[in-house]
């Protein structure tokens, strides 16, 4: 998963210019959807039981939705995933942005906090998977300490970088006009901070994902990385995909669901 | 009376160990109501001067008055006017204006009386509910005005308020004050590096050397503009055109062009 | 009023701070592994996870010492991002400078970018196996797309005059990639190598965590299965320290070339 759309896109000004983009855009995705199909089913270039067919693919994901696999269905196993990312995530966002806020408010406390919080910093997220099974075990408390890991980090970062990045004309004018600490924190810092804490936010969920499918392949009862797993272990290619397919569609629901947010919480922004 | 006072300001700044001088001795005063222009070559410490009397900075030596209170910290008694407007961009014109009189505790009602006001005064009507980034920047340094006008501060610091602006809506700017300080007038020390902006809007121009910043002269454009009878001209080109106009202009680029090739220490 | 614009801390009451700091998370660790209202063997003190990082450098745990384990993890690391730098900066700089290859490869770059890197691993360990194919592919997983996205980014951003100035004296397309774009784009790829060495060396950590037989990310998972909690412990001080090391050097490279192009 990547931070964002490719930035900078070329931008095209001419009806026509539009239509060729378009066109090569789903020429390629069919083209390649196309070869997929031919290399696996007509000419047996790739062999199904390392890549599956599409037509595999239609049949496990039927299978998964309705009659279930890994002791559970498709959407069972899904929601189980984005209940642990959006619980993991929550909570580190409702600590982060806040420590955030403290460390950009006060340099006193910037400089307490800041050397503990580097030692923590530096160790993958992933890395804090096999101390959580170690304390929590193969269940969703384990799962949510180390989806809290992953998030927590990007979410204290941004939020104290947001602060930083405030034009001394900002704060300057804000002590000009008299405002008091709270209104200070709540009406000028936040605010200011906001789109770099939408951005810490958004990396947050993204690593909240990677954690979650990482921490389920290691061990777990229930969820997406499950499935991936049993379907490894089964050597069943095609149920592999569906689970990949699964995580990109879950990852990118709840990214755009986060960038709805996002705009509604900063109208001032032009969008 | 609300003027501010600069007696004998020293400032120094500390930078890899070295002490340099930005402003060496300056004594001024803006009288109440009076408007000061301060010109001078760049980094001679004019913007120092702006910042001693906002509170942003705290003198080395000497001390900073304004209506008769030494300068302890910024507060909305001097209302500043940056260069970049620093407005709110999360706040809508109404309530960027609103917000200094919001911490002052300013009843909802006394608050919305007194937003319209300064609203109508600076022609913003009709642009309460914008954000600032849908404004121009004219209209953004409109707001930031008003902002400071709202607080009926004892003295406006404008700090190169129109440097961030095209000529053409600079004249307008220009003229706008002029007709606002009629209206209502403040005491005001005005920075700019525009000779012409400063001899048409202000009572008294003083000239700054080169850094260490001292005042070198100060000019009575007040007294010129009366006898001259100034103000019978509408439009700022009209006196711009006038002789004694000129005259001024001319005096104050000589005195700052010596300053320029002058020898540096 | 808020510290924010009041003068920064000098050095000694940063320090001082940050010592105190430091002081109470490593003093409530140890208060809590001493206390024994946690089992001991589940939170060891800060010494005994120190104590055992100085162990594992020479005696072998999981078929290795440590600084075995790490090498084994920085050898696939290597192949793996060198891997992604070498496909990922071309192809991000082509696209930049071609828009029928941008308006190809884009839609589907965008349609696996949702999928974590992490997902890939069981087909990673059905393609390339588990031995060092696998974890590879897992590691250009991740450092994959920040070297594309910052290389196109930064050929997109080059000042459309050095281009035309190119062609204009007749340069082939090859060599305006080479002379023009490149060196222009400098600055942007290298912090796309960075973020992306970030990555990989996260994806590594994944990716031994689940597919491999051997690398400190094996032996931290060992660790839990052998419920020996320190050995998971420094095997993540490790980690840390390593990951620390790399992200240091690349954004020292950073600093240099942002200096010599005069950006910092």
């Amino acid at each position: 998963m990547t931070p964002s759309t490719l930035p900078g896109a070329h931008s095209s000004s001419t009806l026509p210019a539009r239509l060729t983009r378009r066109f090569l855009g789903t020429g390629s995705v069919l083209v390649l959807l196309a070869a997929w199909a031919v290399l696996t089913m007509v000419t047996d270039t790739i062999s199904t039981s390392r890549f599956p067919s599409p037509l595999q693919f239609w049949q496990s994901t039927k299978q998964i939705v309705t009659v279930g696999y890994a002791d559970g269905t498709l959407v069972g196993h899904a929601l189980h995933s984005t209940r642990l990312v959006v619980l993991g995530f929550a909570v580190a966002a409702g600590i982060g942005v806040p420590l955030g806020l403290l460390m950009g408010w006060s340099r006193r406390a910037e400089a307490l906090i800041n050397p503990a919080f580097l030692v923590i910093r530096p160790v993958p997220p992933l890395a804090w998977i096999p101390l959580a099974i170690l304390w929590l075990g193969l269940g969703d408390a384990a799962k949510i300490m180390v989806i809290f890991f992953a998030a927590f980090v990007p979410a204290v970062i941004n939020t104290l970088s947001g602060i930083r990045a405030i034009e001394p004309p900002i704060i300057e004018a804000a002590r000009m006009l008299g405002t008091g600490r709270w209104r200070f924190l709540s009406e000028v810092l936040l605010p200011a901070a906001a789109p770099m804490i939408f951005t810490g936010l958004r990396l947050a969920l993204q690593a909240a994902w990677t954690t979650l499918v990482a921490a389920e392949l290691v061990g777990a009862l229930a969820g997406l990385g499950r499935v991936l797993n049993m379907a490894q272990q089964d050597i069943y290619p095609a149920m592999v995909m569906v689970g990949m397919a699964a995580v990109g569609v879950l990852g990118w629901a709840t990214t755009r669901l986060l960038a709805e947010v996002e705009r509604r919480a900063m109208p001032w922004l032009a969008h | 009376m609300s003027a501010i006072i600069f007696e004998n300001v020293y400032r120094y700044f500390t930078r890899e160990g070295k002490s340099l001088p930005a402003l060496d001795g300056i004594d001024l005063t803006v009288a109440d109501k009076e408007v000061v222009a301060l010109v001078g070559p760049s980094g001679c410490g004019k913007t120092t001067c702006l910042r001693l009397a906002a509170g942003f900075e705290v003198p080395t030596k000497g001390r900073v008055t304004v209506g008769g209170q030494p300068v302890n910290g910024p507060g909305p008694d001097r209302a500043v006017v940056f260069q970049q407007f620093a407005l709110f961009p999360w706040k809508s014109v109404e309530e960027n204006i609103a917000f200094g009189l919001r911490n002052q505790g300013v009843s909802a009602s006394t608050r919305r009386e007194r937003v319209s006001a300064v609203i109508k005064l600076m022609g913003l009507e009709g642009y309460e509910t914008a954000y600032p980034h849908q404004l121009s920047g004219g209209m953004q340094q409109r707001v930031a005005i008003a902002r400071a006008y709202v607080l009926d501060p004892e003295a406006l610091l404008m700090d190169e308020p129109f440097g961030a602006l095209d000529a053409q809506t600079r004249i307008m700017m220009q003229e706008e004050l002029v007709r606002i300080a009629r209206v209502n007038p403040r005491t005001v020390l005005f920075i700019t590096h525009a000779v012409d902006e400063a001899v048409y809007l202000a009572d008294r121009v003083a000239v700054m050397t080169r850094r260490p910043g001292r005042i070198k002269e100060i000019l009575d454009v007040r007294h010129v503009r009366n006898a001259e009878r100034w103000n019978d001209h509408e439009r700022i080109e009209d006196v711009m055109d006038l002789e004694s106009f000129v005259h001024l202009r001319t005096h104050i680029w000589r005195s700052l062009r010596e300053e320029k090739i002058g020898v540096a220490p | 009023m808020a510290n924010t614009s009041q003068r920064p801390l000098s050095k000694l009451e940063a320090l001082i701070l940050g010592v105190i700091g430091l002081a109470g998370f490593l003093g409530i660790w140890l208060a809590a592994s001493m206390s024994g209202y946690v089992p001991r063997q589940f939170l060891p003190t800060p010494f005994e996870v120190l104590a055992r990082a100085t162990y594992l450098l020479t005696a072998p745990f999981a078929g290795a010492t440590l600084p075995m384990h790490l090498a084994r993890s920085l050898e696939r690391y290597a192949y793996g991002v060198a891997l992604a730098a070498s496909i990922g900066v071309p192809l991000g700089l082509a696209m930049g400078l071609y828009r029928w290859l941008d308006d190809i490869v884009t839609p589907v770059f965008d349609g696996l970018r949702f999928i974590a890197p992490i997902a890939w691993v069981p087909f990673a360990a059905l393609w390339f196996g588990t031995g060092i194919g696998g974890p590879i592919m897992i590691i250009f997983s991740g450092a994959f797309p920040p070297c594309l996205i910052n290389a196109y980014r930064g050929a997109r951003f080059v000042d459309q005059r050095y281009i035309e100035a190119a062609q204009m004296l007749g340069t082939n397309s090859l060599r305006t990639i080479t002379e023009v774009l490149l060196p222009a784009s400098l600055p942007s790829i290298i912090a796309g190598l960075r973020v992306g060495a970030g990555l990989g060396w996260q994806s590594l950590v994944g990716a031994e965590l689940i597919v491999a037989s051997a690398g400190v990310g094996y032996m931290i998972v060992q660790g839990q299965s052998n419920i020996s909690t320190p050995t998971v412990m420094a095997g993540m001080l490790a980690i840390g320290l390593v990951g620390l090391l790399i992200d240091v050097a690349l954004r020292q490279m950073e600093v240099l070339v942002r200096r010599a192009r005069g950006l910092a």
